[in-house]
């Protein structure tokens, strides 16, 4: 019991990331975090732009990237037209300019084949990069990627209609506690991190093209349907070609254990290597919600996949 | 390096393989019924991935009563007598508190074991433990049936490994041998003779659903006490996935540090064909849970 006590206030304590530094990746202004050397791991966060009741960035990852950096390379970025990097250039609201951007950053970084950490939506845009890149990749590992699982999303059964007005603290917590096991790991942190991103000049700007002219609806929802159908049809002949493990949260209610199930069966098919794990007491994120358990088996698989 | 030795625990000789003497080990427990299970366990079906863990840790393994070279304790063989005979040999051994590896059966005593003695056992990792998982209802596995005679040659011996795995792979001399060795030994034969005369049906199944029963109040009510992490494999012909993934729930329904973990194209020795993967997942909870 003392252990779970140590774990959890492990959880909650605030964990400082590097100094952010920024890289023009073709004429797109990119924030990231990299700290450490040795292999490089680079972290996809999940989330979307232009969405007003929450907003996601490299910040996600700030209880793994210091932790796993005294033995890694650890590098997260903000994907394109989320946090603080530039929005897409003539309105290509696309997980395709998002997954385009992801792998121009890694080229623009120099990195010897990465071991890409993908959650969620960034889970889908992992795999996407590892399919079209293989030169770029070395490992894969997914956590409650509900974008790339076969199966049905339950996030707007969860998540629609908050009670609280956007852009307001309220509301973040609030989708932040509906996706997670445990309230408590929804720190103010956590929250004035979101606050700041949604305040920006820019990212307001997203907003109003992806829900106020509603290129979410019209553009970014129909084309990553078009394009899920060719990444599991890929994933199903043995395309990805890369060790994968997949992560999940038993709680969450937005991303079911079965649609990890699922999705590691699929994985498991053509990778001899492939490992499911999963966390109790943890929603949509369990790098956040049991970081240091999660912590150790990403370096365990990042070692034995070393080059 | 790894050496065996035999201790005197509970007035049983004990077969021991350890490194490195620690009061805090990773110990394992093997599976199989004593006497009955038409493979020969011991500590040797852990294999090569001891050495991996011994690399890193303090490591102990023992033979359970019945197998190997651990006697029949006189209150013969009983999920009961099992688990006590096992916290006598860590306290023979000064064990202050561990973390428990079960294979099978190994991984029921661990649990059982962990429920009444949390000071001493700190966390549990439970393999493949189909002798914790709910099995209600299912229909009759065919995986062991009709195993070739005379049980327990080196032929049958191989026939029912090559049974229970999804590769023949890691069917090799070395395991070959020591399984045939522990037919030959006084505590496979001392297990034999516990069992007969209807002992295992009449005695020992009902202390295996008595000691579920337990296991399942336990974790229904206060929780399991400690940690516990459950390793399936995913093609064991013993055991489905589903099987696996109770049991998870089941501990997960009150113990907060509980995980899950599927490990591919293994059978129900995960630990022998894809050691590499089981020492990771198996390391990677107890660098946080019960750190070296």
């Amino acid at each position: 019991m003392t252990q779970s006590a140590a774990e959890l206030s492990g959880s909650r304590a605030n964990i400082a990331l590097p100094e952010a530094r920024w890289i023009d990746v073709d004429g797109i202004r990119t924030r990231y975090y990299d700290a450490g050397s040795g292999e490089p791991i680079v972290f996809i966060y999940g989330g979307n732009f232009g969405t007003s009741d929450s907003a996601s960035s490299s910040h996600t990852w700030n209880l793994n990237l210091l932790p796993l950096s005294t033995r890694f390379r650890t590098i997260a970025f903000d994907k394109i037209g989320q946090g603080f990097t530039d929005n897409p250039k003539d309105d290509d609201y696309t997980m395709r300019a998002v997954v385009r951007h992801a792998a121009d950053f890694v080229r623009a970084m120099k990195l010897p084949p990465v071991h890409l950490v993908g959650h969620s939506r960034g889970g889908y845009a992992a795999v996407r990069l590892t399919l079209e890149h293989h030169e770029l990749v070395r490992s894969v590992s997914l956590v409650n990627s509900g974008t790339l699982s076969p199966g049905v999303g339950t996030n707007e059964v969860v998540l629609s209609r908050p009670p609280y007005p956007k852009f307001t603290a309220e509301c973040v917590r609030w989708i932040y506690q509906n996706y997670s096991f445990d309230p408590d790991v929804v720190t103010d942190e956590w929250v004035n991190a979101v606050l700041e991103v949604l305040a920006l000049p820019k990212y307001r700007e997203s907003i109003a093209k992806v829900e106020g002219e509603r290129l979410g609806a019209k553009l970014f929802l129909p084309a990553l349907a078009r394009e899920k159908r060719e990444t599991l049809q890929w994933i199903n002949e043995g395309r990805l070609q890369r060790p994968v493990q997949v992560f999940w949260g038993f709680d969450d209610r937005t991303a079911t254990l079965e649609r990890g199930v699922d999705l590691f069966r699929m994985f498991a098919l053509h990778d001899r290597q492939a490992q499911l794990h999963v966390f109790n007491q943890s929603g949509h994120f369990p790098f956040r919600e049991h970081p240091e358990r999660f912590n150790a088996l990403l370096g365990r698989f990042v070692e034995s996949h070393a080059a | 390096m790894l050496t065996r030795r035999s201790i005197q625990a509970n007035g049983v000789a004990t077969a021991v393989l350890a490194n490195a003497v620690s009061n805090a080990p990773l110990v394992f427990l093997n599976g199989s019924v004593p006497g009955v299970s038409p493979f020969c366990s011991g500590y040797h079906i852990w294999g090569a991935c001891l050495e991996r863990f011994a690399s890193e840790r303090s490591v102990l393994a023992l033979d359970l009563p019945g197998t190997g070279g651990t006697g029949v304790p006189d209150d013969g063989l009983t999920v009961e007598s099992m688990t006590r005979h096992v916290r006598a040999s860590l306290e023979a051994l000064g064990v202050e508190r561990c973390h428990l590896v079960g294979h099978d059966l190994g991984g029921l005593i661990a649990l059982a074991l962990a429920a009444e003695a949390p000071a001493l056992v700190r966390g549990v990792t439970a393999v493949s433990s189909l002798a914790a998982a709910p099995t209600g209802d299912s229909v009759e596995n065919l995986t062991l049936a009709y195993p070739p005679v005379p049980k327990w040659s080196r032929q049958s011996q191989r026939w029912a490994l090559e049974r229970v795995s999804y590769s023949h792979h890691h069917i090799d001399d070395l395991l070959l041998d020591a399984c045939v060795g522990a037919d030959a030994g006084n505590a496979h034969r001392a297990a034999c003779a516990a069992m007969s005369a209807g002992a295992h049906a009449d005695v020992f199944i009902p202390s295996l659903l008595g000691a579920k029963g337990r296991f399942y109040e336990i974790c229904r009510q206060g929780g399991m006490p400690i940690p516990v992490q459950v390793i399936w494999g995913t093609h064991d012909p013993l055991a489905t996935l589903d099987q696996g993934l109770w049991l998870f729930k089941i501990v997960a329904a009150r113990q907060r540090a509980t995980q899950f973990h599927a490990i591919n194209r293994a059978g129900n020795l995960p630990f022998r064909e894809e050691p590499e993967a089981f020492h990771q997942v198996v390391s990677a909870f107890c660098d946080v849970v019960f750190p070296a």
